[in-house]
This record gives structure tokens, sequence and C-alpha cells, in this order.
């Protein structure tokens, strides 16, 4: 009974937000008209025009293909790096500190240098490959190659995030199986792979988890590089909901756009927490 | 203690400036009353560009004058519409004067989110009568007037279209003059690409901006007949014919990367010669003449070309506006006065050449018209040219409220054409369909 006071603070700040984004999904809001605030004639209205609406459904593949790829590069490179520094070595321990640069630099940084790194008279990466005899053209104003160099930046970004915590668990492996399993005759891959892979694996769980949920919040990058463009191939459900609220001020259906991204967000945490569970269980 | 000597220059520009601090009403410092703002703090916003950050130069003065305090701030063009757009919509008392972005200008005067100024401006003794309100072009205050006709901004700069060669030499050597016409670019563009390495073509990625004086010039609208008739017809014969001929133009003579090119990327390569023709603002086409560009001696202007249709440049107006939330109502005329009366506009142009001047006083003066002759051309004329051109009424497309989401659905259209995801015929068709599912949103009954 002497917690109540203080639950109720945590759900009012907490929930009290969330409840308000809710209920404005369900009116048609829009500054223009602060009456429309209080409009609910057509509560499913928002949820049944987004539903029917390509460039949602587009913005959504555009985010699982996002997803998709920076959640493996950076489990894959995050793991590897791990791998290589996991030595006791002053050189390596410095090494380990320069690696951490980029997730520590301010997200509007990463994307300026990632700007100019894509900018094809100014990109020293474009006149590097044109010297080597390799020219390419603009990776982020073509529809192919936009998505994948988002990526590339978001990866470099957040690769330090996964090896800080992968080279954490790998620490903590204890040496006893390592060592037995190295009598034994195991090489590396197989010392990895069923002795030191299974003691991570939660871990791994906890980057994916963070770093799905992480990647469904991408915005400076696509802002400054591509501006969701080229023609709608960089838009993730994100930026799409941003725009509609923000530069055209339909405020209800952008909500509503938020609640679906918050129900699958939710949904997947679950998931994931479960795959999580079965790995500490296992 | 520091000193520093004072230039002749510096004690003219500052008794030009007392002159029109004295114009303030009230009692200037001088007569011996209190200052008449003392106390006051004004809130003042603009989004950041060349004008506002001038201004910036000029309001210790302001504030050592009046005894108010002016907190400015300047964010950029798109975080300056969306937080102004909240702000007005809840008729907050944040700001005091506040910039009237002209595609905005619909929305916000039409909603009365900012007050009429006629009041103001006929009260003798809150507006001197030599400020003469009359002296500002046409052109530049139409977007600002409400639907009884009253003025609810003062406009500080009428952003006009025009068309530069940063290497004018390359296309004389093809033997040819810049282009009039849309099939005379085509020829130009095609003679001078690549020539001495440098892309033809360049305009910013703003196509809901730079493709309209192609997409009316081929007889096409946005909408049927704005501000009455917002029907899209963005995949009109004419519509799609514009489209297919900017496009075209862009993919075969732009720059590597061209669909990412800002305003300020598209300036930068004009004034380093890494791309010879654009159509652009006039504010950014006169700095290729600037010491600092790499083309000074090589660049030439001109009007926008124009189409079978006609000429159509582009010209927006931004201006100064009171919030109806503001508490400060009769300081923020005063500084409004202040910033765009003749003797300020008179020494932004001395001290850092502004030229996207609204009065035409200024324009008329002879210094003005000198200063504005570019390699031979008469820049000023062009300007005024452009703006007779636009008060026809061919730009209110822009001022009508749902516009800002139809411009989004243009640009993305011309993106998806020139990446080469969809042909212009599909592309502007899925434009218009998008155009009609976002004006049926905000309520707009077609």
């Amino acid at each position: 009974m002497g917690l109540l006071p203080a639950l109720l603070v945590l759900a009012l700040v907490t929930l009290g937000p969330a409840l308000y984004l809710i209920i404005t999904s369900l009116t048609p809001l829009t500054p223009v008209n602060p009456d429309t605030a209080f409009d609910f004639s057509d509560p499913l209205g928002n949820y049944q025009s987004i539903l029917t609406t390509d460039e949602f459904w587009r913005s959504v593949w555009v985010q699982i293909e996002l997803s998709a790829v920076t959640v493996v590069t950076q489990l894959a490179a995050g793991l590897g790096l791990a791998l290589l520094l996991d030595r006791p070595s002053r050189f390596l321990e410095a090494l380990r500190t320069g690696f951490l640069v980029p997730m520590v630099l301010p997200p509007i940084v990463v994307a300026i240098i990632w700007k100019i790194l894509y900018t094809p008279d100014i990109s020293p990466l474009h006149h590097l490959l044109a010297w080597l005899g390799l020219p390419i053209h603009s990776l982020i104003t073509n529809p192919s190659t936009a998505i994948w160099a988002i990526a590339a930046a978001d990866t470099w970004e957040w690769f330090p995030f996964t090896m800080l915590m992968l080279l954490a668990a790998l620490q903590m492996v204890p040496k006893e199986p390592q060592e037995a399993a190295r009598i034994d005759g195991a090489n590396a891959v197989q010392l990895f792979w069923h002795v030191r892979l299974p003691y991570i694996r939660p871990t791994l769980v906890v980057c994916v988890l963070f770093r799905l949920i992480d990647s469904i919040k991408a915005f400076p990058l696509i802002y400054v590089l591509t501006d969701g463009g080229p023609g709608g191939a960089t838009q993730v459900t994100n930026y799409y909901a941003f725009e509609q609220t923000f530069s055209f001020s339909y405020w209800g259906y952008g909500s509503a756009v938020a609640t679906l991204m918050v129900a699958g967000v939710f949904v997947l945490s679950i998931m994931v927490n479960r795959l999580g569970g079965e790995a500490i269980d296992e | 203690m520091s000193t520093r000597r004072i230039h002749r220059r510096q004690v003219l520009a500052s008794a030009a400036g007392g002159a029109g601090l004295l114009m303030l009403p009230g009692k200037a410092p001088a007569q011996g009353g209190a200052k008449k703002l003392a106390g006051v703090t004004l809130n003042v916003s603009c989004w950041s560009s060349s004008y506002p950050k001038f201004l910036a130069d000029y309001i210790p003065e302001f504030e050592q004058a009046t005894g108010a305090k002016v907190n400015y701030e300047t964010p950029s063009f798109p975080i300056y519409n969306q937080r102004m757009d909240i702000e007005l919509s809840t008729k907050s008392d944040a700001h005091d004067v506040v910039n009237v972005t002209f595609i905005f200008s619909g929305r916000w005067v039409g909603a009365g989110w900012v007050i009429p100024l006629t009041d103001y401006i006929n009260d003798p003794k809150k507006t001197p009568a030599d400020w003469d309100v009359n002296d500002f072009l046409p052109g530049s205050t139409s977007a600002f007037k409400d639907r009884q006709g009253r003025l609810c901004a003062i406009p500080w700069i009428a952003d006009v279209h025009m068309a530069g060669a940063s290497r004018y030499d390359l296309i004389q050597q093809a033997g040819m003059k810049l282009p009039d016409t849309f099939d005379e670019l085509a020829a130009v563009l095609k003679a001078v690409n690549k020539k001495d390495d440098i892309p033809a073509f360049v305009v910013e990625n703003h196509y809901g901006w730079t493709f309209i004086p192609f997409l009316q010039g081929f007889g096409g609208n946005v909408f049927r007949n704005p501000p009455t008739d917002l029907m899209p017809m963005l995949d009109s014969p004419e519509a799609v014919a514009a489209a297919d001929f900017f496009c075209a133009m862009l993919r075969d003579y732009g720059p590597d990367g061209v669909l990412s090119y800002t305003y300020d990327q598209v300036l930068e390569t004009l004034k380093q010669g890494r791309a010879n023709y654009s159509s652009s603002n006039e504010t950014f086409l006169v700095q290729m003449a600037n010491p600092d560009s790499k083309v000074a001696k090589t660049c030439a202007l001109s009007l926008t070309p124009g189409g079978p249709a006609g000429r159509f440049p582009n010209v927006a107006a931004h201006g100064w506006g009171i919030p109806v939330g503001s508490r400060n109502k009769d300081a923020a005329w005063d500084f409004i006065t202040w910033a765009m009366s003749k003797e300020l506009t008179q020494r932004m142009f001395n001290d850092h050449g502004y030229s996207s001047v609204t009065r035409r006083s200024m324009i008329q003066r002879p210094e003005f018209r000198e200063k504005m002759r570019i390699n031979g051309t008469d820049v000023a004329q062009l300007y005024l040219d452009t703006l007779d051109l636009g008060a026809k009424g061919y730009t209110v497309y822009r001022t009508v409220a749902p516009y800002p989401p139809v411009d989004h659905e243009i640009d993305v259209a011309i993106q998806r054409i020139i990446s080469r995801q969809q042909s212009a015929k599909e592309a502007m068709a899925q434009a218009q369909q998008n155009a009609l599912t976002q004006l049926k949103r905000a309520g707009v009954k077609l």
C-alpha cells in the first residue's frame, strides 16, 4: 500500500504519454484545426487509411531490410573484433578504446562524416576508388545502393556496442572448460563453437534486442544522408511518421503510425526476450 | 582595455544607424526620455539564411537604443517551419516576431495565427510616414494579405528564380548565348556538357520548388485553379512532358549524385566552377560574382527560360509577422519597423551586399544598380522583371494551406524518374494518387 503513490507517479510518467499517443491516434488531429483533437467520430479512420496506403507498407519493407542488414552486420563485425581483441595485450587494450570512438560521437556528426564520404565530388573514398581505377557512382542517390549505404554508416557507428558487450561476455567465459577442450585437441573454431558460443549466447540475444530496437529508431543518418530518398527508397516507418506528423501536420495519422510502431517493437521485444530466456535456460 | 581605430566608413554607418533608430516612435535617448522598451524581452525567430545572419550584427544597436533585450534564433529552414507551425497553432506566447514562411503563408495568415499589421501601419504614432509601406514591391507582399486584404507580414526577401552560368565562356565558345527557351536550354546543355570536365546542369533537390517553372512552362500546374480549386494536376500530359524534360536534363547533364544536392551544395558547386548552368534563386546566383568565387569573371545571369506556355520563374517572399499569442505586440512592431527601415536595408546592402531587397526605392538607387551589374548584366532589372512576372499570380499554388504534402509528392516523383525507378508517366500518376490521398487527409473537398 505504501508503494501506491510511487507506482501511480511511475504509471503517469511512463504510461501517460503513451496513452495520449493512442488517444490522439483515434482522432484526425491537425494543428490547423484544434477542434479535431476531440473528434472521435471515426476512431479507426487513421488505421484504415494506414493499412491501405502503399507508402506505409513500402516504409515497413524498407525498415525490415535496414534492420535485418544492420543487426546482422553489427553482430558479425562486433563478434569478429571481440574475438580478435580478447587477448591480454596493452596494444589491444588501446585499440579497443579506439574502436569505441564511432559509438560516442553525436549521431549528427556521424551523419556528416558519411555525407562527405558519399558526396562524389568531395569524397576521399570516391577519389581513392577513382585513382585505383575503380570509380563508383553516388551510392546515396542510387535506389539500389542507398539502403546499403545507410546500413554501412549505421554499422560503423554501432558495431562498437556489440563488440564491447561480446568482449565482456568472452572475458567472463571460465578458463577450465576452454583448457580442457584444448587438451582434448579442439581447434580454434571448435573451441568457439562448442565452448565459448554457448556461454555468450545470452549476451548475443541482448545485443540483437538492443540493436533491433535501435534500428527501428534510425533517423539522423537517413535525415542527413538521403532524406528518405531517392524516391522513398530509404524511407523507414519512423521517417514516414515524422514526415506525416511534422512536415504535413497530420498529427492524428502520425500518432497512429507511431502506435503501430510501438506495438511492433513490443511484439519484437517479447519474441527476442523469449529467445534470450531459452538461451539462458540452455 | 582594447582600443581600435575608427574608420570613416564606420562613423558614417553608425550615423546612418542612429538616424534609423531615431525613426522609432517615442522619445529617442537623445531627447532625454527613458528608453522606450526598457525591461521588455523580445523573442525573435527566423530560419537561417543570409539576411537573418546579417541582421544579427545590428540587433545590439536596437537593444542599445530601445532598452529591449532581444533573444534571436535562426534554426534551419525545415526545423524552423516545423517548430513554428506548432508554436503558432497553439497560439503560444513564446515568440514576438516570427518569419512568415511563404509556403506556410496561406495557412498561418489564413488561420489568423499572425495578426494584421494595418492598424500599426496606419497609426502615425506607431509608424513614421516616411517608413512608407507602399515602397515594398507588390510581388513581395501579396502572399501576406488576409481575406480582407490586410497585410500580415512585412517582406524581408523577395526570393526570385533566375538562371545563371558559372562558365558562360564555355557557352560562348560553343557559339551560343544563355538560353531563353527550354529548346535553347536543351541545346546549350548538350553543347557544353563535360566541356572542361564540367557537368552542364545542376539544381537544388527541392523539386517542389525547382521543377515548377518547367511544369508551368509546359502548360501544366500543381492544382487546377488555386486557391479555389485544389484538384491536383500532376498526371496531366503537360506535367508528364515537363517531368520527362526536366529529369532528362538532370540525368544526362547533372553531376554524379545530383539528387542529393541541397541549395548550399549547388551554390558552392557553381562558385567552384564544378557545374556550369543552374536555374536557382537570385540570392544564390549573384554570389557567383563574389570575390571568393572562382567564376566571378566568367559567370552570367539571365531570366529563367520559358516554355511553350510562357515564362514562369519562381517568386516567393518571406516576411516578419507578429504571432497572435505575443504579449509584446507593440514592441514587436517597433522591431519590425526598425529591421525593415530604409536605412537598415541600405546598410545591409552596403555592408554585406544583401541584394534580395523588397523596397523599390532601394532597387532604384544608382549604387544598387551599379553593384548589381554582373559582367555586364543588369541583374537589378532582371530582378524587377521577374517580380513583375510573379505579380501575375501564378505562384498562388504555393500559398495554399495543403501545399506542403503535395510539394513532397513532387519531390518523390522527380527523384523516382531521375533514378530510373519509374517512367515520368508512372511517377507522376503515382504522385497524383498520393496527392489526392494527402489532400483528402487534410480535409480538402475536391
